[in-house]
């Protein structure tokens, strides 16, 4: 590309008509495009087949009927800074600016199943959010905080978290005596990116994909209104799949997890309700929109077709959005408000059903207060200002658009066949199949960046300087916890270890070691635990220990002491 | 470089609990097309693994990637190890989402670069190989 004159001193400027011209003639996913598209090219598109009305199968339009005007989708984001109490705070005053989902997130070492007095944990501690090592830690972010009918999240990676977080909200709720039905929301639940995104180290697979199960037939039997598990394809894209990969990903997720549920619990589809898929909104911005329209039709006919669905509820597809952390640059990050608008933008044309936009300053540091109520700002400026979602799958009908999106579905059942084709997803999981998946389109995508194939604004094209506003957005990202931060949680653990009834805590010990082993669903024994104090790192301890695995999943620590006396007979 | 020069053993370590893989796989490609013998421990790691490994495979520089924002710590650590296992002469040099306001004191401490996302990838190669040079002068003198 040309360049900008190198010679300050120099007062010639040089005029280049070209600067800034197109680069790329294929969109992020590599589909090659046309100039124009006229009626010839979605030619065999029948209406009612393949679109129909919004809330009508194959639900490509949108879910509901009145779509937006009945309800907008959730506005959700992760609120999780270093210390309960400010989360706690930051949760108040981001409700009563519009927030209307609860998601809720930890630090990496708990994340990864660890306690905060791991060896392995300091480093980390603290970082991405609060560190929920026990059923105190909830009881404290969440003080004031209503439980009944609220949409939560979990947006964790390991399957540890995801049981113990839910068996936290669960047994607030039962401590509380509030009817544990009335919980809502989602947790963002997926063996499969537990494992190829982050190598998760609390579980082995098996150990993953039974728990898994577990929490769903739990839910199902007694919070109806939680979504216990949700395929995810917004880490995978953002480690590098494609928009097409993603969605094939997603499917292919789902088919195998309710494939599962169905063989060994028995469990219908009809049972289970709607399917909420976690998907990621790239910079694409027709490619993004036109992605989930594809996947909504694609996972009708799966759950009718493949496995059994029969009501409208189970063939329908919930989308919930994170906004890709990936696009977003620490180089002039004021241009990140633009990229977010575009991406909150997309997913409402695309008629996505809650929506978690990355903040402006998600690139230097954990979003900062103001970040996120621009987040919220920007979802109302689309909503009440420029009027957007006051119709359903607006851009229903372009002749663009529902190419793209039969194309995106034509390319995604091509992956999906050739994931039938190695034997299934978790065949493919095991293999390493999927991580070379992943693996070998990043460096498609580093090496388009690299040849300056793809402009990344502020990165590799249009660098210019940097003045006053963007250097204030860096300096009030959120900031790092300090050591005595980090020490104080570790004080913190030990004190509840010292502290909790030795009684209580060997009891539910011995019955959630018993309950993993016996096959039992272990989410009841998990939820008693946590009553008991019995904290993050050692439910994963005993869980692998039931399945013979040693007790620490990074074999950097013993079991503790009063662990192996109760067990180590057995 | 002098063609009698053995290549240049890299070690990228990911130390503690951070999941943000894609920058040090990023990495890890190029500098290998950069004609480097690399080694990628993986996420999980340790400081001490780190060092231990450094000072076994006689690297010539050690690459730590980090997006938590805690590198002050993790560059405690590796310093601490690598004094330990006898590698205090082994460079250090870091990437990912660093603080600004710690970049002086990891200058301090001895690990530089110091780079952060969107660094064009010859300029983290350019910065190894004058290092690893520097550092290979240091040893002769």
């Amino acid at each position: 590309m040309a360049t900008q004159p190198e010679n300050n001193e120099n007062p010639s400027v040089v005029y280049d008509r070209s600067l800034g011209g197109m680069v790329r003639d294929a969109t992020q996913a590599f589909i090659p495009l046309q100039e124009v598209y006229t009626p010839e090219d979605i030619q065999d598109t029948d209406y009612e087949r393949d679109l129909n009305d919004p809330g009508k199968y194959p639900f490509t339009r949108g879910i509901y009927e009145r779509m937006y005007r009945d309800r907008l989708w959730i506005k959700s984001f992760i609120v999780s800074y270093s210390t309960l109490e400010e989360t706690n705070q930051a949760f108040k005053e981001y409700l009563a600016n519009g927030q209307t989902g609860l998601r809720l997130l930890a630090d990496l070492p708990i994340q990864s199943g660890l306690d905060p007095d791991h060896p392995s944990s300091w480093n980390a501690m603290l970082c991405g959010g609060i560190s929920s090592y026990a059923l105190e830690t909830y009881e404290k972010m969440l003080d004031g905080l209503p439980l009944e009918n609220v949409d939560y999240e979990l947006a964790h990676m390991g399957m540890s978290s995801f049981l113990c977080c839910y068996s936290y909200l669960v047994a607030m709720m039962e401590k509380r005596g509030l009817d544990i039905s009335t919980l809502r929301g989602a947790a963002i639940n997926d063996p499969f990116r537990s494992k190829i995104v982050y190598g998760c180290p609390d579980f082995p697979t098996e150990i993953d994909r039974r728990i898994t199960l577990d929490l769903i037939e739990f839910a199902v039997k007694n919070t109806p209104k939680w979504k216990a598990y949700a395929p995810n394809g917004v880490d995978p894209q953002q480690s590098g799949f494609t928009a097409v990969q993603e969605a094939a990903h997603v499917l292919a997720v789902a088919t195998a997890v309710y494939t599962d549920l169905i063989n060994e619990r028995g469990i219908s589809l009809d049972e289970v309700g709607a399917t909420v898929f976690s998907m990621d909104a790239e910079s694409d911005f027709f490619e993004t929109l036109c992605m989930f329209r594809a996947t909504r039709r694609m996972w009708a006919k799966i759950a009718k077709e493949k496995l059994g669905a029969t009501t409208a509820r189970a063939q329908s597809l919930r989308i919930g959005i994170r906004t890709s952390g990936l696009s977003l640059q620490t180089q002039k990050p004021l241009n990140n408000a633009a990229r977010v608008t575009l991406q909150i933008l997309s997913c409402v044309l695309g008629g996505v059903n809650s929506l978690d936009a990355s903040s402006i300053d998600e690139a230097i540091g954990l979003p900062s207060r103001e970040a996120r109520l621009f987040n919220l700002d920007a979802q109302h400026i689309v909503t009440h200002e420029a009027n957007v979602p006051l119709v359903a799958d607006p851009l229903g009908g372009s002749y663009y658009v529902e190419w793209l999106t039969n194309k995106i579905e034509e390319e995604a059942n091509q992956i999906l066949q050739t994931i039938e084709d190695n034997g299934g997803m978790w065949a493919c999981l095991e293999s390493g199949w999927l991580r070379h998946q992943i693996d070998a389109s990043r460096m498609r995508v580093q090496a388009e960046i690299n040849e300056g194939k793809r402009l990344i604004v502020g990165v590799n094209a249009f660098e210019g300087e940097e003045g006053p506003i963007n250097k204030a957005i860096e300096n009030c990202a959120y900031k790092v916890p300090s050591k005595k931060m980090r020490q104080k949680t570790i004080a913190d653990v030990k004190r509840l270890r010292a502290t909790r009834d030795k009684e209580k805590v060997n009891a539910s010990v011995v019955e959630l070691y018993n309950a993993t082993k016996e096959g039992r669903n272990v989410v009841r024994a998990t939820i008693e635990a946590s009553k008991a104090g019995v904290t993050l790192g050692e439910t994963v301890g005993v869980i692998r220990m039931a399945y013979g695995y040693g007790y620490d999943p990074l074999n950097q620590i013993e079991a503790p002491a009063f662990i192996t006396e109760l067990l180590g007979g057995k | 470089m002098a063609a009698q020069e053995k290549p240049i053993r890299i070690i990228i370590g990911k130390v503690g609990c951070d999941i943000h893989e894609r920058g040090a796989l990023i990495l890890a490609r190029a500098f290998r097309d950069a004609g480097m013998e690399v080694i990628y421990l993986g996420r999980y790691q340790t400081a001490d693994t780190v060092a231990k490994t450094a000072v076994d495979e006689d690297a010539s520089v050690v690459a730590l990637s980090d997006h938590t924002g805690s590198m002050r710590y993790i560059a405690d650590e590796i310093v601490a190890s690598l004094e330990k296992y006898g590698g205090s002469d082994i460079p250090v040099v870091s990437g990912g989402l660093i603080p600004k306001k710690d970049l002086p004191y990891l200058e301090s401490l001895g690990v530089t670069g110091n780079f952060g996302p969107g660094t064009a990838l010859p300029i983290v190669v350019e910065h190894i190989q004058k290092t690893v040079e520097k550092s290979r002068q240091a040893a002769k003198a």
